[in-house]
């Protein structure tokens, strides 16, 4: 299967899985941080929302790095696409385009009320892929397995759900 | 603003971005197939990172030492009810969008308009929990609020 922005096949799994544990052992060793993206955006929301939820220390001390790392993934993209073939921006979205069909309103709508579950989920667990997919599993803790297994299990069902039973 | 720190961390970001970019960790069909069983790769990948990452943790924790000759801190993440549901919801959100966390800024970044629809929706997510984290605590039997859910 090729990826949708570059239209040919991905790097082999085990260079990606390899380069990710790179970069957690790096940052735990360089930065004694622990890996993590979903606290991000609770820095992000620190920027405007002055609730005591957001204003925490542990918020408002890791602004410095988290931030910085987010702008990084965004910058990762950008430079995946240029070195693509250039940059430019697309609505393209694979199997849900050839299977719903929708408009990019409908997509819009769609993506936001995705971005809902995942804002408030992976807040609500204490973590997503990386927090506890990644750093939790690998540091052998209880929390992230089960969040883990959750998120996985509920994944697997939803899309189960949409391309085997609904479309 | 632009101090050695944050460019390191822009740069580890953008490395992690890229890599996230090629290997189809943020790519909706990629996930999609990692959900319906029909795509190795993402099991591929998710494992090789655990299966290497973990002896490397074990081994820094042995060093006891940062690069810097800190010691070395891993807050660990509390366990609580929203570890379950909170996964829920956010499994959900992964299949609708075909996007975890990082996965929305990097498709934002290589110029899939949408995803920014899937960033103000978790951004709205992520403000509403905070603001709610009162009532939520109770209810999921969440740690103090100066504690968190966990952070990462």
């Amino acid at each position: 299967m090729h990826l949708i922005l570059t239209d040919s096949a991905p790097i082999p799994w085990f260079v990606a899985g390899a380069a990710i544990a790179a970069v957690t052992l790096v940052l735990l060793y360089a930065g004694n941080r622990r890996l993590g993206v979903s606290t991000g955006f609770e820095n992000v929301c620190s920027l405007v929302v002055r609730t005591p939820y957001f204003t925490r220390s542990a918020i408002s001390g890791s602004n410095s790095w988290r931030l910085p790392l987010l702008a990084g993934l965004l910058l990762g993209g950008v430079i995946s696409a240029l070195l693509a073939g250039g940059w430019e921006t697309t609505w393209a979205l694979g199997r849900f385009d050839s299977e719903f069909g929708w408009g990019n309103g409908a997509k819009l709508a769609w993506m936001f009320g995705g971005g809902l579950l995942i804002g408030f989920g992976t807040r609500l667990a204490g973590g997503c892929t990386s927090g506890h997919g990644i750093f939790g599993l690998s540091n052998l803790e209880l929390p992230s397995l089960i969040s883990t297994v959750s998120f996985m299990a509920a994944g697997v069902v939803t899309t189960n759900l949409i391309y085997r039973v609904i479309l | 603003m632009l101090t050695r720190s944050t460019l390191a961390y822009l740069a580890l970001g953008a490395f992690f971005g890229f890599i996230l970019s090629r290997s189809g960790a943020a790519d909706y069909n990629y996930i999609q197939g990692m959900f319906l069983f029909t795509e190795f790769q993402l099991y591929g990948i998710i494992g090789t990172a655990v299966v290497l990452t973990a002896p490397g943790i074990w081994l820094l924790k042995r060093h006891g030492r940062t690069l810097g000759g800190k010691p070395l801190s891993i807050e660990l993440k509390p366990g609580h009810r929203g570890n379950i549901y909170g996964g829920i919801l956010f499994g959900v959100g992964w299949s609708i969008t075909g996007m975890c966390p990082g996965p929305i800024l990097v498709n934002i970044g290589e110029g899939k308009v949408y995803a920014l629809a899937a960033l103000a929706g978790t951004l709205v997510g992520a403000g509403a929990f905070g603001a709610l984290y009162p009532r939520l605590a109770g209810l999921f039997r969440l740690p103090p609020l100066q504690v968190g859910t966990g952070e990462g």
